[in-house]
């Protein structure tokens, strides 16, 4: 009995051990946020993950960034951050002046000569073929003193602004000059990051967390929240546990309607939506599968594939699979890039004049088997999608049960994320249930659109010259693009290369004593140092 | 002895040998894109993927990217991780490697030494109530799902009752200074859930075959014998039978041996335990072949190893196997 008794108090007392850490008495705040896979290179333009970009957001500034419009063509719309002004000396040269204040974490003033080190390191081919394709039309970038940077372009467009920084955070030119580009990922400074932001790195447990401190140098003030946590959690459902036993204060959730059910039940959690760079699409292939040299048997008819789209409810699936948290898109773009303001809207579900479509091309059932059949050929078609996306692998079932209804067969291919990439890459799939995630400049539709984009990121071979040429003159135009955008993307449209379907809202999770929380579409956390913990609504991690 | 050691050691070698080289076949021949899950679904020039192909070695001929694998995996050195780039592979799997033996070696205490005491305890009052009792208890978290379990068992004891952590291994807010006592009490409250979820699925086999192999050396003439000679009940049990049922649980700890690195992908997924499970999972979801490559064979290793340790304890048990 006496033995029964000290396990219990043994169990007791580790049950009660104290959960946080001792402290001392500076008044701060502290936000441990969940992340689902490791960051472990948040460096700018190394690594394009989500994970990278979302922690780099809070170590390196860019130039200037977009604002709340987050249109990539006008020059006014955006906001400074490195640079304090910026001018237009002629229709192909852009002047900044940095901002004097801002240092790096070691100290040292950020300069022109950081900006130019950095920009050409990445127009450089060898170095990085993917940023010197998206600033190819960068002439040049040199200095003018140590606060000055002149950009200047091969040609006069639009997003002369947008090319000069977006695409590229800088880095420290008098740390990383004399690294060789190629050892850059694997250098010291991979692992021990020193950045201009209002974040510096401080410690990196792998496979468990990374931690960042608040700057106090930082040129617009101190950040209120003095410890940022990223705890990576793979799993689903460790991630909600962790929020719902109050380990995380943050994290972005799944984005389907059901997952998102426990949360709203606490009161002490809030969600908040924000707009994506992310959407869904079907995919048709236009080429037979798996021979880019022959046409697609039946897709190549774009009258069956306007068939497919007019067959399918999107907007009833959409509101059953997601509830609030994803919207219908018309193109292909995301919910918050600023051209979904122009987009035309597609005709919506309409079954009977898609049964008519396929009807006037020669599809009829002959046996009566409910599937069409034209010159001995059955309407047949397969879907494939990878098995370890939740929202894709929910709705691929409803839209095989849509098609069947007009006649359409459609055999799911529930395929393994890399297997799934594979033949995507390869054009092995008559139908790709796809998801995108584009930058928020329209420009980068050449790449998986246009005709130029066949044997890269166009995996469908979808070849439309009207939507080239209208493409061409949307990128060329400056000053008000937007009635040239419009017509690309209606040019798009008419060929019908896919069914776009969805741009998944950004879901958050935040605990409710935060103030002036608001996120960012192309960086989620990157406003965090705004954010505060309201009076009197402190927990025991906000003391240190 | 030696000579027995030097053989045995040899044949788990050659043994190892030959599955290193066919996982590395099969890994290779399997279809899959591992860069996939590097680009993140943005698109990419294509030059930046042939780059990121040569990066990795797989540009090269199976027979090249095999010899460069086994030269270097000869010297430990299993290249730069994937999924993880840069991270080498040597840095992850030394991360993963205590956690994976600390939730191991626990579900394995908790295993062998209360599976057997109760697997006893059934051959001790067989039949009673406590027996059938017993059974029925052991089947009934042997047939529960283990993800299933760890999801009850955060729901109550994390998120109703708030007694203990729903996941991680350490509290992520422990302070820097907080001294040796405070992080053992801390890793203690995060391994209990884990360690029960995998205890009450895997402890019902080590019970069985405790109390079936008690109950034969129950029966023998040598404990009547010794219970003839006037010897204490206690140890009659302990001394003389149990140590003759201790054959087939021997068995059995040499086939679990290899949880001790191989992990539960479930129960690491449901708590976020940073093991070695969740790691090669993930590895095989992205094809990230360096790190299937290394926790597989760290997984071989352990089997090979467990064969070896259950043939000493054999030898060291029963003195007539040393003859064979």
């Amino acid at each position: 009995m006496a033995r029964i008794r000290w396990a219990a108090l043994a169990l007791i007392s580790i049950a009660a051990a104290p959960l946080k850490a001792q402290s001392d008495q500076r008044d701060s705040g502290t936000i441990t946020i969940v992340i689902g896979a490791e960051p472990t290179l948040p460096i700018p333009t190394l690594s394009p993950a989500k994970q990278n970009v979302d922690v780099g957001s809070l170590l390196f500034l860019h130039l200037a960034r977009m604002g709340k419009r987050l249109s990539t063509t006008d020059e006014r719309d955006f906001e400074p951050e490195l640079a304090r002004s910026w001018s237009r000396r002629d229709s192909l040269t852009l002047a900044f002046d940095l901002d004097t204040r801002v240092h790096w974490h070691d100290g040292q003033p950020v300069t022109a000569r950081d900006i130019v080190w950095s920009v050409n390191r990445v127009r450089d081919s060898a170095t990085s073929p993917t940023y010197s394709l998206l600033l190819r039309d960068i002439a040049s970038v040199t200095s003018e003193g140590p606060s000055r940077v002149v950009f200047k372009y091969r040609r006069a467009y639009a997003e002369q602004m947008y090319d000069a920084v977006w695409q590229v955070a800088p880095l420290p030119a008098h740390l990383l000059e004399h690294v060789p580009s190629a050892s850059l990922a694997t250098s010291s400074f991979a692992t021990h990051p020193v950045g201009n932001g209002p974040y510096r790195y401080s410690r990196l447990e792998p496979g468990r967390l990374l931690e960042l401190v608040a700057n106090p140098d930082f040129f617009l003030g101190r950040p209120k929240l003095e410890r940022v946590i990223f705890l990576v959690v793979r799993g689903a459902e460790a991630q909600l546990n962790l929020m719902l036993d109050g380990t995380a204060d943050a994290y972005e959730a799944p984005m389907l309607a059901r997952q998102v059910t426990p949360v709203i039940a606490k009161p002490d959690l809030k969600i908040q939506t924000m707009p994506s760079f992310s959407f869904a699409y079907l995919l048709f292939n236009q080429k037979a599968y798996g021979v880019r040299s022959k046409p697609h048997p039946i897709l190549a008819d774009p009258a069956v594939r306007r068939a497919i789209t007019l067959a399918i409810d999107r907007q009833s699936l959409l509101r059953s699979t997601f509830g609030p948290y994803a919207s219908l898109v018309d193109g292909p773009m995301g919910l918050a890039s600023w051209i979904r303001r122009l987009t035309p809207k597609l005709p919506g579900y309409d079954r009977a004049r898609a049964k008519t479509i396929l009807a006037e091309r020669g599809w009829t059932d002959r046996d009566g088997d409910g599937v069409l059949e034209k010159d001995g050929q059955a309407l047949v078609l397969r879907l494939n999608y990878p098995g370890t996306n939740l929202p894709r692998v929910t709705l691929a079932e409803p839209v095989q049960q849509m098609l069947r209804q007009v006649g359409i067969r459609v055999d799911l291919v529930r395929l393994d994320g890399p297997i799934w990439a594979e033949r995507r890459t390869k054009g092995e799939f008559d139908i790709d249930f796809s998801q995108t995630t584009l930058d928020p400049s329209p420009s980068g539709l050449v790449q998986s659109w246009s005709c130029a984009g066949i044997g890269g990121s166009n995996v469908a071979s979808t070849c439309n010259p009207a939507f080239d040429r209208a493409l061409a003159r949307a990128t060329a135009t400056v000053g008000d693009a937007g009635p040239a955008w419009r017509d690309a993307i209606r040019a798009l449209q008419d060929g019908t290369p896919a069914m776009f379907f969805y741009s998944p809202m950004a879901v958050i999770v935040t605990h409710a004593r935060y103030r002036n929380v608001s996120f960012r579409p192309e960086a989620v956390w990157s406003d965090l140092w705004r954010w505060s913990v309201a009076p009197g609504r402190r927990i025991a991690r906000d003391e240190r | 002895m030696t000579a027995w050691l030097v053989r045995r050691l040899g044949q788990a070698t050659l043994t190892f040998a030959a599955v290193a080289g066919l996982l590395f076949v099969l890994m290779r021949v399997a279809p899959g894109d591992p860069l996939a899950r590097l680009t993140d679904e943005r698109p990419i020039a294509p030059a930046e993927r042939a780059r990121l192909r040569a990066l990795f070695g797989l540009d090269q001929p199976l027979t090249r990217q095999l010899a460069s694998f086994a030269s270097a995996a000869a010297r430990g050195d299993f290249g730069v991780s994937i999924e993880y780039y840069p991270v080498r592979v040597g840095h992850l799997v030394a991360a993963r490697l205590p956690p994976s033996l600390l939730l191991g070696g626990a579900v394995l205490l908790v295993n062998f030494s209360l599976g057997v005491w109760l697997g006893v305890l059934q051959a001790r009052r067989r039949g009673s109530g406590l027996d059938r009792w017993l059974t029925r208890l052991a089947i009934a978290g042997y047939a529960m799902p283990s993800f299933w379990l760890g999801l009850v068992l955060v729901s109550l004891f994390a998120i109703r009752w708030r007694l203990l952590p729903a996941a991680q291994m350490t509290d992520p807010l422990l302070s820097a200074e907080a001294g040796l006592l405070a992080r053992g009490i801390d890793v203690v409250r995060h391994l209990v859930l884990p360690t029960v979820t995998l205890s009450v699925v895997t402890i019902a086999a080590t019970m069985r075959y405790q109390r079936t192999a008690m109950l034969e050396a129950l029966r023998r003439d040598f404990v009547r014998a010794a219970r003839a000679r006037g010897l204490s009940e206690r140890r009659v049990i302990w001394r003389h039978a149990w140590r003759n049922a201790l054959f087939p649980v021997l068995t059995l700890l040499g086939l679990w041996v290899p949880i001790l690195v191989s992990g539960s992908v479930f129960v690491e997924s449901v708590f976020n335990w940073p093991g070695l499970g969740s790691l090669a999972a993930s590895a095989i979801a992205t094809r990230d072949y360096p790190v299937l490559m290394a926790t597989a064979l760290l997984v071989s290793a352990a089997v090979l190893l467990g064969g070896v340790l259950t043939d000493l304890g054999y030898r060291w048990l029963d003195p007539r196997t040393r003859a064979a």
